[in-house]
């Protein structure tokens, strides 16, 4: 029985135009990114600044979303995906605020990602209807934490991710860059040493698998009050638990076995791609109670 | 005297006894990573099937059970072997440090000093401890060592997380162990027994809070119950979803609730009535000397047809209560048919006609109920092992040394970090740009 919240025409068109502003701003930064990692340059502080104004758009974007649907806008698969992409961008701000012009790379890994991300949230079948909360999720406190940890998670390991495939091209470049074109070896140089990168990589799955854990348990102790148990191995929490041993690995690998290079990166990429199929493919592919639309 | 000085054949080393190799075994990470990465592979392949057969088949297994129990177990000795070498870096930390030594780190400088030569350390340390760390100075034998270090608790980081995850692994334990989890309910009125627990749920009232006007979105449930232990009271709450009623380490959470038909079936030619007869959905009623069989087959409250001709319903608010029912007769099946709300219809059948009325409906509430023990556990564990994890990762344990050369008027600094060697860097860098700086005042 589906359910729809009728919004007024013009709050309706506010909430349009902040997104479709916000997707144009994120299409912006990564043109503007990709430019500055192929040797201009003068693009790299346009990129940025794109990116921020994306991130302030779709920050208005999810207020008056939340004003729209009269709660927060954390629920079902297109408010979460906005949620995920309005973290992903955040984090990286802050990244970038810390690392200054050098990390301006890392945008071009990162934004085409967050692009994807942005272009799936667009997709027609992603249901973008307004719908009033089931009684379930009315309990505000557990799925303000839940939601927010998961979202922060997910930005973590996407982070991390876009680092691995900068690894994956630079250590790839590497035997072939006398012979590469100049374009190949601009990009080559404004890409950081491997080492560093295994550091970026590390800290952001770090960060993310923080909030993975977080999110775990949040949604257990929610789940616990609701549905009468706190694991139930539905779908989704199978997933998480998934994605969670393979950061485990990662982690415990590169740390205490000092693995580095290849062997890591690919533990990164089959986390990133289990975090998707957590977010994607359980809700496309396989049933459950963390069935919310 | 070593053997190659005496001359004599070497001796290999004498090989551990099997007991310390199977607890090496045991105890190492490498057999902690495989364990993982078997946990992990056998959840995917679990996902794929469907959820009860994956429950029944797999995460309840014996064998399922026993890898979980070969990774704590793992854990365990894993986490226990760690704790003294991690005592002794945290608390016992190797001061006696060159100024080789300090140049030979992975993260060192080198500050040419003329004008704070004098005193070289204490304006390094005025550096450290502006950057946060504990500093003094140190007399070690090949001279005086600064020492500078700040988060000393995140070696502790991964054995909190490790403890903490054995912890909730013990607490799910003693709570399957020692609990239950089974499920009851009914309408107002009813009281339903949980043999497991020994005790009587009272239903007092069942009601319905709509969320909206149109009574579209699912209604939240909500009932008054009192629980009873021989006639004692022992519990008592109004329950609905999201706030269960716990007591003894029992919860009994509101799970769904149902639609109750009420049928009043009367004789036409006697005037005799029967019911209200209460029905949930797929109830069957045998009218015995009819020798015919109600069966409830979906109650809608707000009733309407589809373009397709099919009964639906609007909403959940009662605006138009309907049941559709299905009259079987001598073992043949009739066509589903419809009663609404107070409006009786006559069905002929061999033995004469009979009028069926909806005389009315009710919700009944479904509870689960569950004692698990292991819930304060798992709730201790599931917090520190978010503490062990901010020790972990965000309280990075860093120190940094400072020696100098007075012969070449050189000083040393070197940083090492438990995890973070990106910190160490960053740290660095600063620390050497202030250094200069002071240099240069």
């Amino acid at each position: 029985m589906p359910v729809i919240i009728e919004v007024a025409p013009a709050a309706l068109f506010v909430e349009n135009l902040f997104f479709r502003l916000a997707t144009v701003a994120y299409l912006a930064a990564t043109i503007g990114y990709l430019l500055n990692l192929g040797g201009k340059k003068e693009w790299g502080n346009f990129a940025s600044l794109s990116l921020r104004i994306a991130f302030v758009l779709q920050t208005a974007f999810l207020v008056t979303r939340g004003i729209n649907v009269e709660r927060v806008p954390f629920v079902g698969h297109f408010e979460f995906g906005n949620l995920f992409i309005w973290s992903t961008a955040l984090v990286y701000l802050w990244t970038e605020w810390r690392q200054k012009e050098r990390y301006y790379a890392v945008g071009a890994f990162l934004l085409p990602l967050l692009l994807l991300y942005v272009i799936y949230v667009n997709l027609p079948m992603v249901n973008s209807a307004h719908r009033p909360l089931p009684p379930v999720l009315r309990y505000p406190l557990w799925l303000n934490i839940h939601v927010s940890t998961s979202v922060l998670g997910y930005a973590g390991f996407s982070l991390a991710f876009a680092l691995a495939l900068m690894w994956l091209l630079r250590t790839g470049l590497e035997k072939t860059v006398a012979q590469a074109s100049p374009f190949m070896k601009t990009v080559f140089k404004a890409i950081p040493q491997p080492k560093a990168l295994e550091d970026y990589m590390y800290s952001a799955s770090a960060f993310g698998f923080l909030f993975q854990t977080a999110m775990i348990i949040s949604g257990s102790i929610w789940a616990d009050a609701s549905w009468g148990r706190y694991w139930g191995w539905d779908p989704k929490e199978m997933w998480s638990l998934i994605t969670w041993f393979v950061f485990a690995v990662y982690l415990h690998a590169r740390f205490t076995r000092g693995w580095s290079g290849s062997r890591t990166v690919a533990l990164v990429m089959v986390g990133w791609v289990a975090m998707m199929f957590t977010w994607l493919g359980v809700a496309w592919l396989l049933s459950g109670i963390h069935s919310f639309g | 005297m070593n053997n190659e000085a005496s001359g004599l054949p070497e001796r290999p080393a004498a090989p551990d006894s099997p007991q310390k190799q199977i607890l090496n075994f045991l105890s190492s990470m490498q057999l902690g990573i495989i364990l993982l990465l078997l946990l992990a592979v056998i959840s995917v392949f679990a996902t794929l099937r469907p959820m009860d057969e994956a429950i029944a088949n797999i995460y309840t297994s014996w064998w399922f059970v026993g890898i979980m129990s070969f990774t704590a177990l793992n854990l365990l000795l894993c986490t226990v072997e760690r704790i003294g070498p991690l005592y002794r870096q945290a608390f016992r930390p190797r001061l006696e440090i060159s100024f080789e030594a300090v140049k030979k780190m992975s993260v060192s400088r080198t500050v040419k000093l003329k004008k704070t030569a004098a005193d070289p350390l204490s304006g390094a340390a005025a550096v450290f401890k502006a950057n946060g760390l504990s500093a003094r100075v140190v007399d070690a034998p090949a001279g005086q060592l600064l020492f500078g270090e700040k988060g000393r608790l995140g070696y502790f980081g991964s054995v909190v997380t490790h403890l903490s995850l054995l912890l909730i692994l013990l607490g799910a334990m003693y709570g399957a162990l020692t609990g239950f989890e089974t499920q009851g309910g009914g309408r107002s009125g009813e009281t339903f027994f949980v043999r497991e627990g020994n005790f009587h749920v009272n239903i007092h009232e069942v009601k319905m809070e709509y969320l909206d006007e149109d009574g579209k979105v699912r209604p939240r449930a909500k009932s008054n119950i009192t629980v009873t232990r021989r006639g004692e009271e022992i519990g008592r709450q109004l329950v609905s979803i999201n706030i269960p009623l716990r007591f003894e380490g029992v919860s009994i959470y509101h799970s769904t609730f149902l639609w109750v038909s009420q049928l009043t079936i009367t004789d036409p030619q006697t005037g005799e009535s029967v019911g209200p007869v209460k029905l949930l959905d797929g109830d069957q009623y045998t009218v015995q000397d009819k020798n015919i069989a109600i069966s409830a087959l979906a109650f809608f409250p707000d009733f309407t047809m589809t373009p397709e001709g099919r009964p639906t319903t609007r909403g959940y608010k009662p605006n138009r209560p309907v049941l559709a029912y299905r009259i079987t007769e001598g073992g043949q099946q009739r066509q589903w048919e419809l009663l609404e709300l107070g409006k009786p219809t006559v069905v002929e059948t061999a033995a004469g006609p009979l009028e069926l009325t909806l005389s009315g409906f009710e919700n009944a509430a479904v509870y689960s109920i569950a004692k698990n023990l292991g819930r304060p556990y798992l709730f201790i564990g599931s917090m520190l092992m978010l503490a062990g994890m901010y020790m972990s990762f965000f309280l990075s344990p860093r120190r940094f040394y400072a020696v100098f050369d007075g012969k070449s008027s050189t000083l040393a600094v070197g940083g090492r970090g438990y995890r973070n060697k990106l910190l160490i860097e960053q740290l660095m860098e600063k620390i050497e740009t202030e250094l200069q700086q002071k240099e240069e005042k």
